[in-house]
């Protein structure tokens, strides 16, 4: 009781509210000179801030990789380019700091081979490419191969399948690509550091069979991101452990393709095959293309059944979709991330747009017209066929049933009581950083997410599955709404393909083969993963924060 | 023999709770997991009656919300909005002869309304909404004719989406000091 009371006494005087974003970057002690400390992230102050909470800083130390260095000590990083392997070609690349200029201001980022995105490998599905990789950061690193059937050794999980990479050392990956589609490659240590500086890149798998795709007259990757910047630069992140373990890191400033003005002309009638990447740390995104019209082919790691109609792309963090976009008329289409933002103070929804970038679509018409074609939803025979032999166990009891929540320690009391007064209602997705001044003070020290197997009351890396090779797995995985502070959670299985068969239990009508997919708040999904591939592996959340704050397991498959 | 019917009934129970078709590894205790899950218990829309209407004063319902069928898993609008199916279970009620129960959505300062149309022979009836915060309305409505764009009969039973507890703090809690009236409330 008397706690209460002092609690109350503590946070019941609320700041003035201020209308529009602020920037805190000279705040208190959080000065911006040569010594690193903290700023206050920039936020919408029309909610007024409790003043015991504006005096916190998180309880981990400041990291900023390059601060304090002269930018222009740094090489300047390239737009990315295409890098065409047959089998059996070795690419060198490395991961390093570069100088990045994004908007008006210039910043020390990381990048692969000096390119933002890093490069695009392009490979015929069923070779093998020899990746090169050195060090030439700051930081310890590895590079894991997202949503390639690879071989284990290769996977980059520092502690299970390799050590770190420490800075100057070299690691030879093997890759081999056993599934036609978009990839992408990144990080297996500090994920919120390191990818949110630049550390990312597509892999392109092409098909081996004409006709694979229906025709489109040209094929665009678009990789999406956002970072946190302020006046003075890049937000610093936690040293020891990441800031923002309850939400992720929410960027204030979008970027397509590494950019924030990206632009791609077009003439009136082309169908553009899009190659969607979300790279964020936390942020799902609701693309829309204007209004042209969107088509969706393929997920992560395979063509859906069939093609698709659709509004808008929704694509969490690591999940790729392949989408062809029918620009009928001339003129201009945005980019942009279309959203129902959440402000928790007034209770009410609020529409947001972020301009991600422009299709400007010229007034002559494309030689080669596949409008007739677009229009049709086609069906993936071979897809389904692959299915097939997985149906007979769609509706059988799950193998293992997953329960999603956290556990939080030592967070400042005044945030524990606001967040417990705020409880009527949990959104299903988090579409914007709600409580940025709150998110950023929760640390991974601080904050314990978990997957708990239901069977055994095991958690996050107590559990190693054991399964064998021909396995076919389910798992169900509940989202639990009543948790501490409940969060939508791009769930990632490492080395295998699984289906998304019942969304509460509701069986999907299209599916394709993924490796990430999404479990909104509440929700529950049930996967059958198609055990292919021997070795000890991971599956986790991929919101970078909450990988970190503990939200991994593994499993072992063996032959 | 009555005295035995107890005993044999919580014999039969615990057989049923430790039963399970999963191999289980580990020293923790076993939690039985759900074999059949239903739509979120969490988001469901509980339907209150208003004991206003004769045969339905103690009638009992939910809307249930699911996602509309979509690749993404999720199912959002492109303004952003989630696209729900809402199933409408009703019970405990009879209905007078040439009466039926209708089943509308609306938002919640009732300025649109979408008729989802009448509750069949089971009192269910499936339909679908975008609004970000929604009210469930069930009323009684002549069983035949045409519907027309707002309900005309009494309201049986109501209930609002789980977005619709989203309150503002204006004025509440340590924002006491807050007038509601600065933030347009």
């Amino acid at each position: 009781m008397l706690s209460r009371i002092l609690v109350l006494l503590l946070i019941a005087t609320p700041a003035l509210a201020q209308d529009g974003a602020m920037d805190h970057s000279a705040h208190m002690n959080m000065s911006a000179g040569d010594s690193l400390s903290w700023r206050m992230p920039p936020m919408d102050m029309s909610m007024p801030m409790l003043p015991s909470l504006m005096r916190n800083v998180p309880i981990v130390g400041p990291l900023l990789p390059g601060h304090g260095m002269d930018p222009g000590m740094f090489p300047k990083a390239k737009p990315s380019a295409i890098i065409n392997m047959a089998d059996g070609d070795t690419l060198r690349m490395d991961a390093s700091l570069v100088r990045r200029t994004i908007g008006d201001q210039e910043y020390v980022m990381m990048a692969y081979g000096g390119m933002y995105p890093g490069p695009l490998i392009r490979a015929d599905r069923g070779s093998k490419v020899i990746i090169e990789f050195t060090n030439n950061i700051e930081m310890p690193t590895t590079v894991h191969w997202h949503g390639l059937r690879l071989d284990n050794a290769f996977d980059g999980v520092p502690g299970v399948t390799q050590d770190p990479i420490l800075t100057g050392e070299t690691f030879t990956y093997e890759l081999k690509f056993p599934d036609t589609g978009m990839y992408w490659y990144h990080p297996h240590m500090r994920e919120d550091v390191q990818q949110d500086l630049g550390l990312y890149g597509n892999m392109l798998v092409d098909p081996a069979e004409e006709g694979f795709y229906s025709p489109a007259n040209r094929e665009v990757p678009l990789v999406l991101d956002d970072i946190l910047v302020d006046a003075n630069g890049l937000l610093p992140f936690g040293q020891s452990a990441p800031t923002h373990a309850l939400m992720g890191r929410f960027g204030n400033v979008m970027l397509l393709n590494g950019i924030t003005d990206y632009e791609l002309d077009v003439q009136q009638g082309e169908v553009v095959r899009f190659y969607l990447t979300n790279v964020a740390n936390t942020r799902t995104f609701n693309v829309v293309f204007g209004g042209a019209r969107i088509k969706v082919v393929a997920g992560d790691v395979s063509k859906f059944e069939r093609e698709q109609f659709v509004s808008s792309v929704v694509i969490a963090p690591a999940e790729r979709y392949i989408v062809d976009v029918y620009f009928e008329d001339e003129g201009d289409h945005p980019i942009t991330n279309t959203i129902q933002a959440i402000n928790h103070f007034r209770g009410i929804f609020v529409p947001e747009t972020h301009l991600l970038g422009m299709v400007n679509v010229s007034k002559e018409s494309v030689a080669e017209q596949f409008g007739a074609s677009f229009l049709r939803e086609r069906i993936h025979e071979d897809i389904k066929a692959d299915i097939d032999a997985f149906r007979p166990h769609f509706d059988r009891s799950p193998d293992h049933s997953l329960r999603l929540t956290l556990k939080v320690n030592k967070l400042p009391l005044a945030m524990m009581r606001m967040m417990e007064i705020d409880t009527l209602y949990v959104p299903p997705m988090e579409w914007n950083d709600a409580m940025p001044m709150m998110n950023w003070l929760s640390s991974g020290e601080q904050v314990n997410w978990i997957l708990r197997d239901e069977d055994t009351g095991k958690e996050s890396m107590e559990i190693n599955w054991q399964w064998k090779v021909g396995d076919k797995v389910k798992i169900r995985i509940f989202n639990d709404p009543k948790s501490f502070h409940p969060m939508n959670h791009p769930f990632h299985v490492h080395g295998q393909r699984f289906l998304v068969t019942h969304m509460d239990g509701v069986p999907s009508q299209n599916m394709a083969w993924k490796d990430t997919a999404i479990v909104p708040v509440g929700s529950t999904m049930d996967i059958l993963v198609d055990v292919t591939n021997p070795g000890t592996w991971m599956a986790h959340c991929h919101i970078a924060e909450h990988l970190h704050a503990g939200m991994m397991l593994s499993f072992t498959v063996s032959e | 023999m009555t005295r035995l019917i107890l005993p044999v009934l919580i014999l039969f129970a615990c057989c049923l709770a430790a039963w399970s078709p999963l191999d289980r590894t580990g020293d923790q205790p076993t939690i039985p997991c759900v074999v059949d899950p239903d739509p979120p218990v969490y988001y469901q829309v509980k339907l209150v009656t208003t004991r206003k209407v004769r045969g339905a004063r103690l009638a009992k319902g939910f809307g249930d919300v699911t996602y509309a069928a979509s690749p993404f898993g999720v199912s959002i609008s492109k303004t952003g909005t989630y696209v729900y199916n809402i199933d409408i279970q009703m019970s405990n009620l009879k209905l007078d002869e040439g009466m039926s129960l209708v089943a509308w959505v609306t938002t919640p300062q009732i300025d649109q309304i979408n008729a989802l149309g009448r509750l069949d022979e089971n009192l269910m009836i499936k339909g679908q909404t975008d609004w970000n915060k929604f009210l469930l309305v069930i009323t009684l409505e002549p069983a035949a004719g045409e519907l027309g764009p707002k309900w005309r009969g009494p309201v049986v039973s109501r209930g609002m989406s789980r977005s619709g507890l989203m309150h503002t703090m204006a004025g509440h809690g340590p924002f006491e000091t807050e007038p509601c009236a600065v933030y347009g409330y």
